[in-house]
C-alpha cells in the first residue's frame, strides 16, 4: 500500500509539476508581470489578445514588488514585458539593468520625450495627476492653493493621505524634495503625517471615500479615482482641485504608467506587438475610457469629464528623477515615521 | 533522508541569518530608532491580547460545553470549530467593511441609539484584536475541551466537600488543574498572532511580519526584513522552547489511579436559553455572519454578471497544490518522526527539532529565500509549482509533524520489536504494524497541513508560477482593491472546501501539546 502511495505521489508530482510551468515555447505568446490592477489592465490585454491571436501570460502583483522579483529572478525570468502604474518603479528597473531600449521606431513619434527613458527602454502609456479631492461642504477651494498648505496646522485632524508604501505617496514627497529642496520636502512630509494622524489609508478608493463621507475634509490621491466615484456617486460632495499652478509652483505632480521590456526578453516579436498596441490609438483609446486617465499619445483625447490637460500646467521635472529620489524619500518617510 | 529534510527545512533560515549579517551592520541602530519600538510593542500587545481574550473565551465555552446538558448542544459541539475554516484575511476584509467608517456596525448603532456616535475604527490595535480573537479562540475551545473531558472530578469534589463555594473551585481548582492545556493553547496563539500576516496587513496593523512583507514588497530591502526576521524567530524559538519545557513539567499533573470524568448536567431552561443565545453571538461573529455576507456578495456578484470566469480553474488550482502538499509532508515527516521516537540519537533528535524551525520563519521571508536560492542553483525548477509546494514544506510540515510525532510516542515499541523478532524486516515492520496503528494521527496530520496550505497566503503571492493564481491569491488581489463582491466567491469556496477539513479534525480528541497549529 505505502508502494503504490509514493508512486502516486511522485506521478503526481511530476504531472503537476509540469503543469505548473507556463508554456513559453511557443512563439505566440507573451508574458507580463504587471503592477496595475487587473480591472484595470486586464480588458486592454485581452483585447490586444483576441486581435491577433497572441497569447498574455498575466502575473499581477505590486509594482515593486515585481521589480524585485524580476532583481532575483535576474536572466532566468519568463518576464518578456514589465508594465506598472507608476513610472518610478519602470525607471528604478532600468537603473538596475532589468530593461533594454525599445527599439520600435514608433516611440519616438507618438510618446512626448518626458513620457519616457533616455534610452525608451520604458515608455509612460497613460498620465495621472496626484491631486487634492476636497469635499465640497466642508472647504472653500480657494483656501487652498499648493500642496504644501495641507502640511500647514490649519489643516490637523481633516486630511487623509496614502501609507507610507504607497508609490504614489513616494512620486509625490519626491517631486517636492526635487523641486523645493530638502527642508521644504521634510516640513510638508512632517506635516502631512501630522494632519492625517489616524486617517492614513492603504487605497486611493479609501481616500475618497472618507473625504465622500465627511470623516475628512481633504485628501491626496490620483485624479482618476475622483471621477470613478463621481461616476458611480454623481450626488458624492467631492470635487478635484489642481494646486501649485502659480508662476513659481511646482505645477501638477503628473505620473505616467507605463511599459518597459525586460533585459531577458524571450518573445521579442510578441512583446513588441504588445507595445505597439499599447501606443496605438486603439490601446490609448481603452486606457483613456477604461480608467479616465490622460493618454500620453497627443493626438488621443481624454475623456470629456476630464479637465483637459491643456487647462493646467503639469511639472517639468523629469519623470526619470522619481527612481534616482527614491531611496533619499523612503527615508525620509522612515525617519519621519510615517505610517 | 532524516537529515536532507531538516536541511531543507532549516535551509532558508540559514539563508535569511547569512543576509541579514553580511550586510550593513549600521542598519541595525536605525531600525531601533526608527521601525523597532512600535513593532515590539504592537506585536506584543496584540499576542498577549488575543490570548487573553481567546482563554476566556475558549475556557468557558469549553467548559459550559462539558459540564452543560442542553438544546442545541450538539450543534455547537461542531459549531465551534468551524470558524477555523475561514482565512485569517477573509475575516479580516469582512470586518473591515462591517467596522468602516458609515458602514453596516455604525449605521446599526447610530440608528438604535438615535446618535451620531463614531464607532472605533478597524484599522487600529481592537479591530486586529476582534479579527484574530474570533479566528483563533477555536483552538482554545479545542484543547480546553479535551482537558475538560479527561479532568478527574475527585479535585473538585474534595474542594468542595472541604467549603469552597463553587467559584473558588473553578479558579483555583479546576482552571489550575487544566493548566498544561491552556499553556498550550496560549503559545498556539501567540504563534499564530506574530506569525499571521493577511489579517494584520488588509487591517494595517504594524506588526512583525506586515513590517516584514512591506520591506521586501514595498522596496527591495531584503536585509532589514532578513533582521526583523531574525528577532521574530528568535522570538518564537524562545516560545517554543518554553512550550517544550511546560510540557515535560505537566507530567507532574498526571494522576494515577482511577479517574472520573465529568458527564454533562442538565440545566434548567432559562440557563439553556441564556447559553444558546450567547453561544448565537460568539458563532455568529466568528462565522454564521461573515458567511451570509460572503453568500450575499456571491449572489450579487452571480447576478452582475462580475463572477470570475476562471474559478473553476483556481479552486483546482487551490485543492490539488494543497493535497500534494500535504502529502509529500507527511511522506518527508516519517522518516522524522519515526527515528526520533525510535531510535532517539542526538542526531535524529536534532533533526527533529531543525525541521520545526521553518515553521517560524515568516512565510513571505522564507519565499524569497527559496525564489534566490532557485534562481541561483535550479533555475529550471524556477516557476514551477515545486518551489511552491517546497515553500509550503518549510512553512508548515511542522504543524503536521508535532501531530505526527505524537502518534508515533503512543505505539508501544514491543509491537515492534515482535515483529521484528518474527523475522520481518524493517520496511515490513513499518508497513504491516506501525503504519496501521498511527494511521488516526497520521490522517489527522495530512487534514492540518491540507487545511493550513488552502489558506496560505504570502509565499504563494511571491512564488506562484505565471497565471497560477490560487483561490487565496484571488481574494487577496480583490480584497486589497476592495471589490468584495468579487472576492467573495473564491472566500466562500476556500471556506466550503476546507469545512470538511476542519469537521473531521474536530473529531480527533485533541490533547495539550499536539497539533500546534498555525
Amino acid at each position: 500500500m505505502l508502494h503504490s502511495f509514493f508512486m502516486l505521489l511522485t506521478f503526481m508530482l511530476l504531472y503537476f509539476g509540469m503543469l505548473g510551468v507556463p508554456d513559453l515555447s511557443a512563439e505566440e505568446s507573451v508574458v507580463v508581470y504587471s503592477g496595475r490592477a487587473e480591472r484595470l489592465i486586464k480588458p486592454v490585454l485581452d483585447h490586444f489578445q483576441q486581435t491577433t491571436g497572441t497569447t498574455v501570460q498575466l502575473l499581477t502583483a505590486g509594482s515593486t514588488e515585481l521589480v524585485n522579483r524580476l532583481r532575483a529572478e535576474g536572466a532566468q525570468s519568463p518576464a518578456d514585458v514589465f508594465i506598472t502604474n507608476e513610472a518610478g518603479a519602470l525607471e528604478m528597473a532600468r537603473h538596475l539593468h532589468l530593461l533594454q531600449p525599445i527599439t520600435l521606431p514608433t516611440v519616438a513619434t507618438t510618446i512626448p520625450t518626458q513620457f519616457r527613458a533616455p534610452d525608451n527602454s520604458w515608455i509612460g502609456l497613460s498620465g495621472r495627476i496626484w491631486i487634492v479631492v476636497y469635499n465640497t461642504n466642508m472647504v472653500d477651494p480657494s483656501t487652498i492653493h499648493s500642496l504644501l498648505d495641507l502640511a500647514t496646522p490649519p489643516w490637523k485632524g481633516k486630511l487623509a493621505i496614502p501609507n507610507a508604501s504607497s508609490e504614489y505617496l513616494q512620486a509625490g514627497a519626491s517631486m517636492v524634495l526635487a523641486a523645493k529642496g530638502e527642508k521644504t520636502a521634510d516640513a510638508f512630509l512632517q506635516g502631512i503625517r501630522d494632519n492625517a494622524g489616524n486617517e492614513v489609508y492603504a487605497k486611493n478608493r479609501q481616500i475618497v471615500d472618507a473625504v465622500a463621507k465627511g470623516k475628512v475634509a481633504v485628501g491626496l490621491v490620483n485624479h482618476y479615482y475622483i471621477f470613478r466615484h463621481l461616476g458611480t456617486d454623481p450626488q458624492a460632495p467631492i470635487a478635484p482641485l489642481i494646486t501649485d499652478q502659480d508662476n513659481d509652483g511646482i505645477g501638477a505632480i503628473m505620473n505616467v504608467a507605463g511599459i518597459g521590456l525586460t533585459a531577458h526578453a524571450k518573445h521579442m516579436s510578441a512583446a513588441n506587438e504588445l507595445i505597439t498596441f499599447l501606443m496605438s490609438s486603439a490601446g490609448q483609446e481603452m486606457f483613456a475610457s477604461i480608467n479616465k486617465e490622460y493618454p500620453v499619445n497627443p493626438s488621443i483625447q481624454a475623456d470629456p469629464v476630464l479637465p483637459p490637460s491643456s487647462s493646467f500646467r503639469a511639472s517639468t521635472i523629469p519623470l526619470t528623477r522619481l527612481a534616482e529620489l527614491r531611496e533619499p524619500i523612503i527615508q525620509t518617510i522612515e525617519r519621519l515615521g510615517l505610517r | 533522508m532524516a537529515l536532507g529534510t531538516a536541511a531543507m527545512l532549516t535551509f532558508p533560515l540559514l539563508y535569511v541569518t547569512y543576509s541579514a549579517l553580511t550586510g550593513d551592520l549600521s542598519l541595525i541602530p536605525r531600525l531601533w530608532a526608527t521601525r523597532l519600538p512600535e513593532l515590539l510593542t504592537n506585536t506584543i500587545s496584540l499576542a498577549l491580547g488575543v490570548s487573553l481574550t481567546t482563554l476566556t473565551l475558549g475556557v468557558s465555552t469549553a467548559w459550559v460545553m462539558t459540564r452543560y446538558q442542553f438544546w442545541g448542544r450538539a450543534f455547537w459541539d461542531w459549531g465551534f470549530v468551524l470558524p477555523l475554516a475561514i482565512p485569517s484575511f477573509v475575516l479580516a476584509y469582512i470586518y473591515s467593511y462591517l467596522l468602516d467608517t458609515a458602514g453596516p456596525v455604525e449605521q446599526a448603532w447610530q440608528w438604535l441609539t438615535h446618535s451620531d456616535d463614531r464607532i472605533p475604527s478597524p484599522y487600529s490595535f481592537m479591530g486586529a484584536l476582534v479579527v484574530m480573537t474570533l479566528n483563533t479562540f477555536p483552538y482554545v475551545y479545542l484543547l480546553a475541551r479535551a482537558a475538560f473531558q479527561n479532568f478527574n472530578l475527585s479535585f473538585e469534589e474534595a474542594a468542595q466537600a472541604t467549603g469552597a463555594t463553587r467559584r473558588e473551585t473553578f479558579f483555583r481548582v479546576s482552571l489550575p488543574l487544566i493548566r498544561p492545556a491552556l499553556v498550550a493553547s496560549m503559545f498556539l496563539v501567540i504563534l499564530y498572532v506574530v506569525s499571521d500576516f493577511g489579517a494584520v496587513s488588509l487591517l494595517r496593523f504594524q506588526t512583525f511580519t506586515y513590517a516584514i512583507y512591506q520591506q521586501i514588497t514595498g522596496r527591495f530591502d531584503y536585509q532589514s526584513a532578513s533582521l526583523l526576521s531574525l528577532l521574530l524567530v528568535a522570538f518564537a524559538l524562545i516560545f517554543l522552547f518554553a512550550e517544550r519545557w511546560f510540557r515535560t513539567q505537566s507530567r507532574f499533573y498526571q494522576t494515577s489511579g482511577r479517574v472520573r470524568t465529568a458527564t454533562p448536567k442538565p440545566c434548567s431552561w432559562m440557563k439553556a436559553i441564556g447559553i444558546n443565545l450567547t453561544f448565537l453571538f460568539i458563532f455568529s461573529a466568528a462565522f454564521g455572519l461573515p458567511v451570509l455576507l460572503l453568500i450575499q456578495w456571491t449572489f450579487a456578484a452571480w447576478t452582475s454578471g462580475e463572477m470570475e470566469s476562471s474559478l473553476g480553474r483556481y479552486i483546482w488550482n487551490s485543492l490539488f497544490l494543497s493535497a500534494i502538499a500535504a502529502t509529500a509532508a507527511l511522506a518527508l515527516g516519517t522518516p522524522l518522526a519515526y527515528l526520533a521516537s525510535r531510535i532517539p540519537t542526538r542526531f535524529h533528535l536534532a533533526c527533529l527539532q531543525g525541521a520545526y524551525i521553518g515553521y517560524v520563519l515568516p512565510g513571505p521571508v522564507a519565499a524569497l529565500a527559496l525564489l534566490m536560492v532557485f534562481t541561483n542553483t535550479l533555475p529550471f525548477l524556477y516557476g514551477t509549482v515545486l518551489v511552491l509546494i517546497l515553500a509550503y514544506l518549510v512553512h508548515y510540515l511542522p504543524a503536521g509533524l508535532q501531530a505526527m510525532e505524537s502518534a508515533m510516542q503512543e505505539v508501544n515499541p514491543n509491537l515492534e520489536e515482535a515483529a521484528r523478532n518474527l523475522g520481518a524486516k524493517g520496511i515490513r515492520t513499518f508497513m504491516q504494524i506501525t503504519f496501521p496503528l498511527v494511521r488516526k494521527g497520521f490522517s489527522a496530520a495530512w487534514l492540518l497541513m491540507f487545511l493550513l496550505c488552502m489558506k496560505e497566503l504570502p509565499a504563494t503571492l511571491l512564488l506562484r508560477p505565471i497565471g497560477f493564481d490560487t483561490l487565496a491569491v484571488r481574494i487577496w488581489l480583490e480584497a486589497s482593491e476592495e471589490l468584495y463582491q468579487l472576492a467573495a466567491p473564491p472566500a466562500l469556496l476556500i471556506v466550503l472546501l476546507t469545512i470538511p477539513a476542519v469537521f473531521l479534525l474536530s473529531k480527533k480528541n485533541w490533547q495539550a501539546g499536539e497539533g500546534s497549529v498555525q
